[in-house]
């Protein structure tokens, strides 16, 4: 499918009204875990899009640009509600947090495992090793607060173990910046990963840092709080992989034929039909949105859209599936990898006073919240929360803590 | 075919560099571009990233123009932009065909194009992003300014280019790059006197004007005054 070539829907016709933007939203009980997880992914994919155009039209003041900037935000706004509103009230905080975990396992894990750039594979794949991680504290967090089991809404489709330990993903904000890829040599679809995953985490980060403050418990929110950094520090490692050559134009088009990949990927897979509705009304607008930003790229940088975008979408969807076996491999081969600036080395290799360690010792000092919910769960309930569908852990040292 | 944009899709390569990532075979390195170029006498590596900088400005040229040419309100300035973005689009081809003849990549971008890439993006950008409190012959003025500096350097690219023939060992290779210098360098010289000699003149009607770009002036008659320059040259 050339976007380019469908007509989609004009912007000017695609504001709604306030009913049409309170959607029903899915039953948790019954929902498909990976229906959640497509929820959860194109609320943040309309987060960054809004919050994209806001940083842009900050930087102009030519009003037939912020004007355009403003219409198709207005548009991008109602979007998210519209998707947003798809969680279901009686869907906990902590319910929906866990749905953004397994979006962040299985979603990081399908980009590394379809994308040809290697670097740009490590960086997801290094990530994606905290955000396992972060799934199992949350289930015991879940567990020891509500008393419940997060494979019920995970569905098993992903495991729940540790990661790379939490109180070693801790780096100094140095240590989180990488390398970028060049815009003129990049994939089509890599560049789409990578603006994918920075939405994504972007998401995860503001979605944790503004709900830590929805519990009592103190170790709920002190929880919320230190994964809250390492989502900050995600999204700095994955930011990085962005080339700041593009231009904001440039940076607009791209936004809006990602937008309209993700909404054709949603389509390809869902199960629900009413939701596969709203997807396909998404894509159509997402089309018309793309057509307005190419008229402006050729009209203020001169640029053909056609000289930048690839001949059609990439004909393989974004698809939301289990993961296990890749996610254990990776798990196997990497636990122990760190980053030394923009590079990535074995923790062996790190000498002893390097800036990592003084990092911890310095946030870690109190205690780490992500290693004291697991304790306190064995403590209250005789053992952890784990999910390993496909036996242990691969890793003899992360066996389940003594009660 | 010229290509305005490089992409994977043309054949796009860049340089090596811890920083900035590749797929594998997207990516060359010195010794790859030495054994590219094989031209005796000379730095292959640089001159590969020297011509990949200067097709890269002739590229962003172009785009350039056709910006320009499309939001001014000045006919004569408009026949200009769009006559010189065509000779600019033919100097891409040009040197595309030189690198290609020369046995390098038209499609690979250099460290240096890329900072030639950056710096080309503001100038443009400059015409409109922070266009918007602009009187209209104040924003033609900053588009002229944008020619005017693209064309300052590309001016000097070329003769570079010329000095360039001068340090490649005789033979074919050097006969075509002196047919280019030859055919293009004369066509920057004018492009570049054009928008140093219409800045002067754009300046010296404003300034001899008492009425130009009053405060509360209506657009029409802005609009009128813009699309009259020249109109009695």
């Amino acid at each position: 499918m050339n976007p380019m070539e469908e007509a989609g829907i004009p912007v000017e016709e695609q504001i709604r009204n306030w009913s049409e933007l309170n959607t029903q939203p899915y039953d948790k009980a019954s929902v498909d875990p990976y229906t959640r997880t497509r929820v959860i992914l194109m609320n943040g994919i309309e987060v960054e899009s809004v919050m994209f155009s806001h940083q842009f039209a900050r930087h102009t003041d030519q009003m037939e640009l912020k004007r355009a900037l403003a219409m198709n935000r207005r548009v991008d706004a109602q979007q998210q509600k519209a998707v947003n509103n798809l969680n279901p009230g009686d869907q906990t905080p902590l319910e929906t947090t866990i749905g953004y975990e397994q979006v962040a396992v299985d979603l990081t894990s399908w980009l590394a495992r379809n994308e040809k750039d290697p670097m740009l594979k490590q960086a997801l794949d290094f990530a994606l090793l905290e955000d396992f991680d972060h799934l199992y504290r949350y289930a015991n967090l879940y567990d020891l607060l509500d008393g419940k089991d997060a494979s019920a809404l995970t569905d098993h489709l992903t495991e729940i173990t540790p990661g790379r330990p939490s109180a070693v993903q801790h780096r100094h904000p140095y240590d989180e910046v990488r390398g970028h890829y060049d815009t003129h040599t990049v994939d089509p679809l890599s560049r789409l990963h990578v603006m994918t995953i920075v939405a994504a985490e972007q998401q995860t980060m503001n979605f944790y840092m503004n709900h830590g403050t929805d519990w009592i418990e103190p170790i709920a929110r002190g929880l919320y709080g230190e994964i809250a950094m390492v989502e900050e520090q995600h999204v700095s490692h994955y930011e990085s992989l962005l080339d700041p050559l593009d231009t904001w134009l440039r940076m607009w088009v791209f936004h809006e034929y990602n937008e309209v990949y993700l909404y054709w990927s949603m389509l390809q897979n869902e199960s629900d039909r009413r939701i596969g509705q709203l997807w396909e009304l998404h894509l159509q607008m997402e089309i018309g949105q793309l057509h307005a930003a190419c008229d402006l790229l050729r009209r203020f940088e001169g640029v053909d859209p056609e000289e930048i975008l690839p001949v059609s979408l990439p004909d393989t969807p974004v698809t939301f599936e289990p993961n296990k076996a890749y996610v254990r491999d990776i798990l196997a081969n990497q636990i122990d990898l760190r980053t030394d600036g923009s590079a990535y080395v074995p923790v062996d290799q790190l000498p002893s006073d390097h800036r990592y360690f003084g990092f911890q010792r310095r946030v870690n000092a109190g205690g780490s919240p992500m290693d004291l919910v697991v304790e306190e769960n064995v403590r209250r309930n005789g053992g952890e929360r784990r999910d390993e569908t496909d036996g242990p852990n691969p890793i003899s040292s992360l066996a389940p803590h003594a009660a | 075919m010229t290509v305005l944009n490089p992409t994977k899709d043309t054949g796009a390569t860049s340089k090596a560099s811890p920083l900035l990532y590749g797929e594998p075979d997207r990516l060359v390195t010195d010794e790859l571009l030495a054994e590219q170029l094989q031209i005796d006498g000379v730095n292959a590596p640089f001159l590969a990233d020297l011509l990949s900088a200067f097709v890269t400005h002739e590229r962003c040229g172009r785009h350039l123009y056709r910006s320009v040419a499309g939001r001014t309100n000045n006919s004569m300035l408009k026949q200009r932009y769009e006559h010189f973005g065509k000779e600019t689009e033919e100097h891409v081809e040009i040197l595309e065909t030189l690198i290609t003849n020369s046995g390098g990549s038209p499609s690979y971008s250099s460290p240096m194009a890329r900072a030639v890439e950056a710096q080309d993006a503001k100038l443009l950008e400059s015409t409109f992003l922070g266009a918007g409190t602009l009187d209209l012959m104040t924003a033609e003025m900053a588009m002229l300014d944008a020619v005017f500096a693209a064309e300052a350097l590309d001016q000097a690219n070329w003769q570079a280019m010329d000095q360039i023939c001068e340090s490649l060992p005789g033979g074919p290779i050097q006969e075509q790059f002196r047919t280019a210098v030859d055919r293009v360098l004369s066509q920057e010289q004018e492009h570049f006197e054009w928008a140093h000699g219409t800045r002067a003149k754009l300046t010296k009607l404003q300034l001899e004007s008492s009425t130009l770009a009053m405060a509360g002036e209506k657009m029409e008659e802005m609009m009128a005054k813009v699309r009259s320059w020249f109109s009695s040259d």
